[in-house]
């Protein structure tokens, strides 16, 4: 039957991920559809970057599996460990976006220099172009890399915390720039704390804390108990706002 | 302008520069990687693990006889102890979640001491060890001169070829793991590859792009070398140690440049 669903973009089942003998995920299953933004919400050590990194090959899965319907994938980590003097330009950092399509040696096309002009004006950093990556702010840094990702004309997005250290303005700039991508057919999933936002910007909510919460549209998924479940300890419940506590505890992370 | 010309008349002197020089640029490319990934110790790790296979390779072809080690067996002794470092410390990676340079000193320390071990069991025989192990680039012989040239020349043609691999790779291994590249063998090819840091130090303080900081390295390598063994003939200081002086000095100098600062 069902020839009429389309395959899932990201499908896990029974996922499980350990560090030594501590689960990082324990038997986590669900299908994201082609096409949806969803927020994967948790706290800190949720296992949020740790579901990524299995999902592109980079964390040894234990038992169980996690699939992609589709090899082009993007992938924005939340930080680069990077020498600041990198010898890299903003244009540099975009064209890399290119490379999985080209492979070694293919040369730069047109459709390649219009995707990554595209990228550019996307995140609207064209005048950063010439400047080294290393010598640009957090924020500005952290769009160069979403312009990448834009270049790399993925089907998935896996974006890492991309709203962290970004002002507000930038913050629903990028989440329009979700959506868009949304509408052409791409699957994104955005690894987040922000509660508020989780709920009112995406069209699924994955709550995660090493085991699977709950997943699923953000109206019917956020109830108390599962936002309690998800930040176990980490929420204080403060009129009607939800204030993820472990957010503020910076430096260890 | 003796003192210019005079050390380049003896005829080992130039030897030793060519030599030099050639292992300057390939040290200069692919250091530029080392220092790019924050390798450097583990760039280190890899020249200090390769003792203990020397000193086997040495013990079991010279040890008996007291005679000359055989060349071939030094060689495939350091490369396998290189082989097993490097296998050693990405093992303890993926196994664990400590840091890279963490990795890197331990297995380092291992293969160290296991090294000293077996030097200190070779003692004694008729031929010096430690002229095989720091090497002395005033005794290089034609054929290692060649040996070197062409390896210089490969290496600059592998770069030239894996040049989008090896750029994904320095600037963000996840990101090159999920467009499919084998980030593990690539990342030990980096490794098995990167020996001296200083050029590419100097040359990333000066330039914003890879590519020049990779000309840039190689020439400092390459001009290093006859500079080195100038100060070295002139000054009467060990020769290899001098030529490091000359390209560490490059980076100090690259330090005081304002554009460096900026």
């Amino acid at each position: 039957m069902a020839a009429e669903a389309a395959a899932p973009a990201v499908s896990s089942q029974e996922l499980t991920v350990r560090y030594g003998r501590e689960p990082a995920l324990l038997d986590v299953s669900f299908e994201v559809p082609a096409g949806a933004t969803v927020a994967l919400l948790g706290p800190n050590g949720a296992g949020k970057t740790t579901l990524f990194r299995a999902a592109i090959g980079l964390a040894r899965v234990d038992a169980g599996s996690i699939d992609l319907a589709s090899r082009r994938v993007a992938f924005v980590p939340q930080r680069l460990e990077l020498e600041p003097s990198f010898p890299v330009t903003v244009a540099d950092v975009v064209r890399m976006g290119r490379y999985g399509d080209l492979g070694w040696i293919g040369r730069f096309g047109e459709r390649d220099r219009e995707l990554v002009d595209g990228a550019l004006a996307e995140l609207g950093i064209e005048h950063l172009t010439e400047r080294r990556f290393g010598d640009l702010s957090g924020g500005e840094r952290q769009r160069a890399l979403l312009a990448q990702a834009s270049a790399q004309d993925a089907d998935i997005f896996l974006l890492d915390e991309p709203f962290a250290g970004l002002d507000a303005p930038t913050h629903a700039a990028m989440q329009r720039l979700f959506e868009q991508w949304r509408d052409r057919g791409r699957t994104v999933l955005v690894a987040t704390h922000d509660l508020e936002s989780a709920g009112r910007d995406f069209d699924l909510v994955l709550c995660l804390n090493k085991t699977l919460i709950a997943f699923g549209p953000p109206a019917e998924t956020f109830t108390e108990e599962v936002i309690s479940r998800t930040f176990a300890g980490h929420v204080l419940r403060v009129g009607s706002l939800l204030v993820d506590t472990a957010h503020h505890h910076h430096g260890a992370g | 302008m003796d003192w210019l010309v005079d050390p380049f008349q003896a005829e080992f002197v130039r030897t030793g520069a060519l030599a030099a020089a050639a292992v300057g640029v390939i040290c200069g490319v692919v250091g530029s990687y080392v220092i790019l990934r924050g390798m450097a110790l583990m760039a280190d790790s890899l020249a200090h693990g390769v003792l203990p296979g020397v000193a086997i390779a040495f013990a079991l072809t010279a040890g008996a006889a007291g005679s000359e080690p055989n060349d071939a067996a030094l060689w495939l002794g350091a490369l396998a102890a290189g082989l097993v470092t490097a296998g050693g410390t990405s093992l303890i990676l993926r196994r664990s979640r400590v840091r890279e340079e963490t990795a890197a000193a331990v297995v380092f320390v291992l293969m160290l001491a296991l090294g000293v071990a077996i030097v200190s069991r070779v003692q004694g025989y008729s031929v010096d060890l430690t002229s095989f192990l720091f090497g002395d680039v005033l005794g290089v012989t034609d054929t290692e001169v060649l040996v070197s040239c062409i390896f210089a020349v490969g290496i600059v043609a592998l770069v030239t070829m894996l040049y989008r691999p090896f750029l994904l790779l320095s600037f963000d291994p996840q990101r090159a793991a999920a467009l499919g590249l084998p980030v593990e063998r690539l990342h030990l090819a980096m490794l098995v590859l990167g020996l001296l840091i200083a050029p590419p130090a100097t040359a990333a303080l000066l330039t914003k792009r890879l590519p020049t900081m990779m000309a840039l390295s190689a020439a400092i390598a390459a001009v290093s070398a006859p500079l080195g063994l100038l100060l070295s003939w002139n000054l009467d200081l060990a020769a290899g140690a001098s030529i490091v002086l000359v390209a560490v000095s490059t980076f100090v100098v690259a330090l005081a440049l304002p554009r460096a600062r900026a």
